[in-house]
């Protein structure tokens, strides 16, 4: 392998020093006297009609300028596949949180005073409290006119009943795979709704300026979205609308969703078009913006007895709330990758996205894969144990290899799938698998493994798209413009790699774009999916080569020499065959001037572009289609002390073995990996909503809900395999997410072996595994 | 952000902070003294919690006294929790102290706020409970000394404008063999599913319980009576003397909870019963 400069490297990350000296501003840290303040006020239920909402005291409080409500936008429904969602809730409310009406004020203060003086009449209503209540015959519908409601092409919804989008896999023959099994396992697993709980909560600032152009200012992974939804809800033309991004603090796939940016729009022309500043409570974060999906699965895997699985059929119910947005999207996500990374001939999925009285859903990291990836690999474990077989050998018996195909029949290959036999066998020694599976340790404890394989393609639309330019300073620094949002993943610095790598030149004469206009810098999709680094990355790579040939170019003319004679390297042009025979890129990056004056060339300005190829929808009756790029896989363990007579246990070890291609970064890398196997964890362990028969949330705020603690971390081990993808800039692939993906799975996998019961309910409290059976 | 206004006062003594309380209160208005903030802000903040005066104690010297005199142990009410575990003169209450909430909130957190407040669990009373512990209570008439159980007894019982000043802690049981263990729903730092604290005093082990019912408690039990080749009898004895229903909630159930204080209570005995 040639010897690279930047890829491969611990480069600082760029954004490191700011952020070290807490310097960083985030989107509520830039504020301005003149600002309005937004306060909503938020649904006490989870289902009711309203019947009033009185707002005159409210309008005449002190600083108080106007008070809107769901009626100041009749009409304007908004989602992502299906539109069934009012900016502010009108007639009724579907969950606890909805906002329902917001105060506009001179100061914060203001309008939180002002928003106690709104009084709201309610006629609470029956609630739908999960998927399965919502899938009953008998069951009321959340949307009783889902058959008006506008949709996109790839979605069926399924009107007079709560289903939002009907996903269904049909592969091969089931009655042959049921034929073939001799052995059949089934496993029901349930999975509540979270939240991602970034740091930074939400925050919008709007204005509409007096020649009709909007700027918005948004703490958001999707800042080009934002501007496509608001021009499609308020036909505006998106040319008049520009989005600010700055740094974002934490995003975990809660900020790719829409929802306080049309509301902040709505407030600021309410009030003449002045900025205004809507800024979420912790509370309102978690329940009234979007929250992880939640899933009721069913699994049912059929197997010869030498542990070939034959056939896998499934039923996956998407908790996506009140609202469908992206929880319709993750509903075929989930359905395209249904089995996990094992190579089925004969699958029946019906993937299901329902409605319920709960927080509606967004992306969250793993975008449905940790959710079903716990089911399916729970089944395997519960297969491996009906057919009294190692757990990795039966996975490995059983694993996608180039050649298979995916549930969707897309064909796998060498390079579109990561090496998961290699990740399996790594993980077999760093988990110490040959110690045994559950050793005792003394009369109440015993130390247990557990595992998981996961994988995991991203669900881009088929023309997801990105753009990179770059031009240079006059001491030949190279400055790059991209779309790509940091959210502390490290985005700008693997970018800064890819055109330091690929200019040849030292990462310090390589600026990145920090923050994000969408009118200046070019778009990128939305930075979701783990697919920033492959779709701007290639982006990047394409403007520096397009860089590259502009400056051998005119260096050609200066020289004397043909510009295939030419390599440009280390901030200099040079004669290949002689390259004692150079020039400065300064002396042309800015144009070449020769001794009389006159001059050549002009500002070098790279320009580089990215569109998906081969991607297409998946067929409504079999989902037959290529929904996804490239698949990353990995195979994870962990390791805990469990307490047979407390029923409490101490996560010791977590393991991850990851096929990501080639590793650009590998210390951010394996921080990216560390913190997505913590929010496993996490999740897995203790993070859920806990709703009442009333569906309100009981625990909508961090004295409640708590997440993980520094000192209850287990010790991470990280290890990468470099399986090359071919079309990656540099062979890299999707890693954000990944580290996420199995930890949940190997955790009840480990506690039902700890155990000895059939753990299949998440989070795995202590409580929760004395109660079961 | 808190949106009601309010005034704030911090007396240097106790004779002023009983005086503005009385002129606001006698204005037909709501005071409240004040010391950590923890409860007060975090409850304010939600429109839980609404006052027109808050008068800050911690200026007051003897509510900020930790020391030794005699054969007693006196700390202020407004003295923070890190403080008592840092000073170390009662061990078990030094213990029950350090796990409750988290190290910056400890800063906080007061002794007399942590058993007077809102909170439920008031998990350092009880080292006070199973002490017999005295407390100096002021109000208009002046200072007065009383047995703990006077003021609060499933419930705050002092009475409007009077002031918790210290609490005075007899060293003779200092030393006596404790223990101290607390639950929680999964993290180390949560409210409690069962907190037990206990004493060994000659012939009796008392038990102060935080966390099974809505309030904290104590029971004494004879040591005589445990018998570690057949404890059931006596836990079933000891839970039948639990003085109110057990909690059931976000945190646990009442039958999960019931489990947990039985390999509580387990562990005590093998623990006391070691020392036969």
């Amino acid at each position: 392998m040639e010897s690279r400069l930047a890829i491969g490297k611990n480069v600082i990350r760029v954004d490191a020093h700011d952020k070290a000296a807490g310097r960083t501003k985030y989107n509520s840290d830039v504020t301005d006297p003149s600002l309005l303040h937004c306060k909503m006020i938020v649904s006490q239920y989870a289902h009711a009609n309203i019947k009033s909402i009185d707002t005159s005291e409210a309008m005449t409080a002190p600083g108080v300028q106007r008070v809107i409500t769901g009626e100041i936008a009749q009409g304007i429904l908004t989602g992502t596949f299906v539109e069934d969602r009012p900016p502010l809730a009108i007639g009724k409310v579907r969950y606890h949180g909805e906002p329902i009406a917001v105060v506009i004020a001179n100061t914060e203060l203001e309008a939180k005073r002002g928003a106690e003086l709104v009084k709201i009449e309610y006629e609470p209503l029956p609630v739908l409290n999960s998927p399965s209540d919502s899938m009953k015959p008998n069951a009321f519908l959340v949307h009783e006119n889902l058959a008006n409601y506008r949709k996109m092409k790839e979605c069926t919804p399924q009107p007079g009943t709560n289903i939002a989008n009907n996903v269904r896999i049909r592969k091969g023959d089931m009655i042959k795979g049921w034929e073939e099994s001799e052995v059949i396992v089934e496993e029901y697993l349930y999975l509540p709704q979270a939240d991602h709980i970034a740091l930074e909560t939400r925050s919008v600032k709007a204005e509409i300026k007096p020649d009709g152009n909007i700027i918005i200012h948004s703490s958001t992974q999707g800042p080009y979205i934002i501007r496509k939804k608001l021009s499609r809800h308020f036909n505006i033309d998106t040319g008049k609308i520009t989005v600010h991004t700055p740094m974002v603090g934490g995003a975990f796939g809660g900020k790719a969703a829409v929802q306080l940016e049309m509301i902040a729009y709505l407030a600021s022309k309410a009030v003449g078009g002045r900025e205004v500043i809507l800024i979420n409570t912790r509370e309102e974060d978690m329940i009234s913006s979007p929250c992880r999906i939640g899933l009721e699965a069913s699994v049912k895997l059929g197997a010869t007895k030498d542990g070939k699985i034959k056939a896998a059929q499934i039923t996956y119910l998407v908790d996506c709330g009140a609202y469908s947005d992206m929880g319709a999207v993750m509903t075929k996500s989930i359905a395209s990758d249904c089995t996990g990374p094992y190579n089925i001939e004969n699958v029946y999925c019906d993937s299901l996205c329902v409605y319920t009285n709960h927080p509606y859903v967004t992306s969250f990291r793993g975008f449905g894969h940790s959710e079903y990836t716990a089911a399916i690999e729970r089944t395997i474990d519960k297969l491996a144990k009906a057919l009294n077989m190692d757990k990795i050998q039966l996975r490995l018996k059983n694993i996608a290899i180039p050649g298979d195909t995916t549930p969707t029949c897309s064909t796998l290959t060498k390079s579109n799938i990561g090496d998961l036999k290699k990740c399996l066998e790594t993980l077999k020694v760093k988990l110490k698998w040959e110690e045994g599976e559950k050793v005792d340790i003394n009369k109440d404890t015993v130390k247990c493994k557990g595992i998981s394989c996961f994988w995991k393609t991203s669900s881009t639309p088929p023309n997801a798209a990105s753009g990179a330019i770059i031009t240079f300073s006059p001491d030949g620094f190279a400055h790059l413009s991209i779309g790509a949002v940091e959210l502390g993943q490290g985005t700008k610095t693997a970018m800064a790699q890819i055109l330091a790598e690929r200019l040849k030149v030292d990462i310090k004469r390589v600026k990145v774009s920090m923050e994000i206009n969408t009118s200046d810098n070019p778009e990128h999709w939305k930075t979701v999916a783990s697919s920033t680094t492959y779709m701007v990355g290639n982006a990047v790579i394409e403007a520096a080569d397009d860089v590259i040939c502009q400056i051998k170019d005119i260096s050609a003319i200066v020289l004397r020499c043909s510009p295939k004679d030419l390599e440009v390297s280390g901030g200099k042009v040079f004669l290949i065959d002689n390259p004692e025979k150079w020039i400065d890129i300064t002396e042309v990056v800015h144009g070449y001037k020769y001794p009389n004056g006159n001059s050549i060339g002009g500002q070098i300005i790279g320009r580089g572009s990215f569109i998906m190829k081969h991607l297409s929808g998946m067929d409504e009756n079999t989902g037959r289609g290529n929904p996804g790029p490239l698949w990353t896989v990995g195979a994870q363990g962990v390791e805990v002390l469990f307490n047979k007579k407390e029923y409490s246990y101490k996560i010791i070890n977590a393991v991850s073995v990851i096929d990501a291609g080639t590793i650009i970064n590998p210390i951010v890398a394996s921080g990216v990996t560390m913190g997505g196997m913590s929010m496993g964890l996490s999740l897995a362990s203790r993070e859920a909503f806990i709703y009442d028969n009333n569906g309100i949330i009981l625990n909508p705020n961090l004295r409640s809900y708590k997440p993980i603690r520094v000192d209850e971390e287990p010790e991470y081990i990280i290890e990468f395999i470099e399986t090359p993808e071919v079309d990656g800039p540099f062979g890299a692939r999707g890693l954000g997410e990944h580290g996420l993906v199995g930890m949940p799975a190997a955790l009840i996998n480990c506690l039902s072996t700890a155990a000895e019961k059939d753990l299949n309910r998440f989070p795995l409290t202590p409580e929760l595994i004395w109660k079961t059976k | 952000m808190i949106t009601f206004d309010f005034d704030y006062y911090r007396p240097d003594t106790i004779e002023e902070a009983i005086n503005v309380y009385k002129k606001i209160t006698g204005q037909e208005k709501k005071a409240i003294y004040y010391a950590g903030g923890t409860e007060i802000v975090s409850m304010s903040r939600v429109n839980q919690l609404s006052f027109d005066s808050v008068i800050d104690i911690k200026a007051i010297p003897e509510c900020n006294v930790i020391e030794t005199k005699d054969d007693k142990l006196i700390i202020g009410s407004a003295v923070c929790l890190t403080r008592i575990c840092d000073f170390g003169g009662y061990p078990l209450l030094g213990a029950v102290c350090r796990r409750i909430a988290e190290h910056t909130a400890r800063d906080m957190i007061t002794l007399g706020g942590n058993i007077l407040g809102k909170i439920q669990y008031k998990e350092a009373i009880l080292p006070l409970l199973l002490t017999d512990s005295k407390v100096t209570v002021a109000g208009t008439a002046g200072k007065s000394e009383k047995p703990i159980d006077r003021i609060f007894n499933e419930k705050p019982l002092l009475n409007a404008g009077e002031l918790l000043v210290n609490i005075i802690i007899d060293k003779k049981y200092i030393n006596n063999p404790y223990s101290h263990s607390k639950k929680t729903k999964q993290e180390k730092i949560d409210y409690p599913l069962v907190t037990i604290a206990s004493v060994k005093n000659d012939d009796e082990i008392r038990i102060g319980f935080s966390g099974l019912c809505v309030y904290p408690f104590r029971l004494d039990i004879i040591f005589g009576n445990i018998d570690n080749t057949n404890p059931e009898s006596e836990i079933n004895n000891i839970l039948n003397r639990v003085p109110a229903p057990i909690v059931n909630d976000i945190l646990g159930s009442a039958e999960y909870r019931e489990f947990v204080t039985r390999n509580l209570l387990i562990d005590l005995f093998n623990y006391y019963g070691g020392m036969n």
